[in-house]
């Protein structure tokens, strides 16, 4: 699995319909049928992707969101978005 | 040309092909909102066609149904239809009150499920569920036992001042519709579709009602009827899996609208999955069951207003 850098480029696929429930994002993917449901913190994370941003732009978002030192969130990070990047949610340019 | 004014999808529609089906409309004076022409030649539709049966652009639908009619939808407001040498006016309107209307109701951005509706002091309660499961059956025994019929094919949920609500649809309940779409015409080339219109008298609800719940209908083996509240995203994959002819879905802006509906629906309303034994005999018990489960779920049955305005049926 890919390796994050700081200067990647990250954006979110085009190719997914959204819809907000209560307590999460609910997505579905157009060609796939395939459904995701985002909550806490991946509901956070997908909705700042909606402005394409680096890698360490989007760990600066989330320090100052939630109570986590960079480098903790950078490690969280790398897994999550190369989950999302398996999926087809995530463009990596 | 004669024609007749209708209401119904909260719609004014003024067609040249009589619908004893639809609700006659109190103010067939003012303009309507959709009309329906009979063209006797309408070239351009068989030749754009070639063998496809049907055609989704952006804002027009077009479809041909052997034997019976070619129809064009557009702009949520137009529809033109071709019969075919032979055709039956019972066929015609088969196909113009179902497909035809279906792809009206996606241009017009209602949220079209596939089952039956009735009114219940709850509020609306739809039942949905794969071909051949019991929707309409359901929906039929509700209706025998004293509940209004809000539609038996097509429910088209709107956003609503008060909330999500359902349109009412029909004045006739037609048993088995999409039996007989998707038949087509049998080879002998007879069916009679009026054999099914039961005419609803009083039991038709003619004013749109908020929207309580939508019951997935399924089948098990064995053991009582269940019904579980969904919770989660289940929710949204269900309504959408349960959208009427979603093969005339094809532009990411209709989904997209879609999707954003089914969120707004699940938020407020229940989507429930309802699992029964297939048995005839069950079907009264099930009107008891859904009550209970009602009530049980909901709360008591909130005591019925005065409506307001009682729809007075002009008789043709």
């Amino acid at each position: 699995m890919r390796s994050f850098k700081p200067e990647d480029k990250l954006s979110r696929t085009e190719k997914m319909l959204s819809t907000d429930l209560d307590q999460e994002t609910v997505l579905m993917s157009i060609e796939a049928g395939a459904y995701y449901g985002m909550a806490g913190t991946a509901r956070t994370i997908w909705a700042k992707l909606e402005t394409p941003m680096t890698f360490a732009a989007l760990v600066d978002e989330l320090v100052k969101q939630y109570a986590v030192t960079p480098e903790a969130c950078a490690a969280e990070l790398q897994g999550f978005l190369g989950e999302m990047e398996k999926e087809g949610l995530l463009h990596v340019g | 040309m004669s024609f007749g004014d209708y209401y119904t999808y909260g719609l004014h529609i003024r067609s040249e092909i009589l619908c004893p089906e639809l609700m006659p409309h109190a103010q067939p004076g003012e303009d309507p909102e959709v009309t329906i022409r009979l063209l006797s030649e309408v070239p351009q539709v068989t030749e754009s066609l070639e063998n496809k049966y049907f055609e989704v652009q952006p804002r027009t639908f077009r479809m041909s149904v052997e034997g019976v009619a070619h129809y064009v939808v557009e702009d949520g407001r137009r529809i033109s239809v071709e019969p075919a040498e032979g055709a039956t006016v019972d066929k015609i309107r088969l196909f113009l009150l179902g497909s035809a209307m279906g792809a009206l109701l996606y241009q017009r951005g209602l949220f079209p499920l596939h089952g039956s509706a009735i009114e219940t002091p709850w509020g609306a309660m739809i039942f949905v569920g794969p071909q051949g499961v019991g929707k309409s059956t359901l929906g039929s025994q509700f209706h025998r036992q004293g509940y209004k019929v809000l539609s038996d094919d097509v429910c088209a949920v709107t956003p609503g001042s008060a909330g999500m609500e359902v349109l009412p649809a029909l004045a006739h309940f037609r048993l088995c519709t999409d039996a007989f779409e998707r038949l087509g015409v049998p080879e002998s080339g007879i069916f009679h579709v009026d054999k099914f219109v039961v005419p609803l008298g009083d039991g038709y609800c003619s004013h749109p009602v908020l929207l309580k719940a939508i019951h997935v209908l399924g089948n098990q083996e064995s053991g009582d009827p269940k019904f579980e509240v969904l919770r989660g995203f289940d929710r949204v994959k269900f309504l959408l899996e349960n959208l009427y002819r979603p093969e005339y879905l094809e532009h990411q802006s209709t989904q997209s609208d879609l999707m954003r509906m089914a969120g707004a629906i699940a938020q407020q309303s229940a989507v429930v999955n309802v699992t029964r034994r297939r048995d005839t005999a069950l079907i009264a018990t099930m009107v008891d069951f859904l009550e209970s489960a009602w009530e049980e779920n909901f709360g008591p049955a909130p005591v019925k207003e005065t409506s307001e305005g009682e729809w007075t049926n002009a008789q043709l």
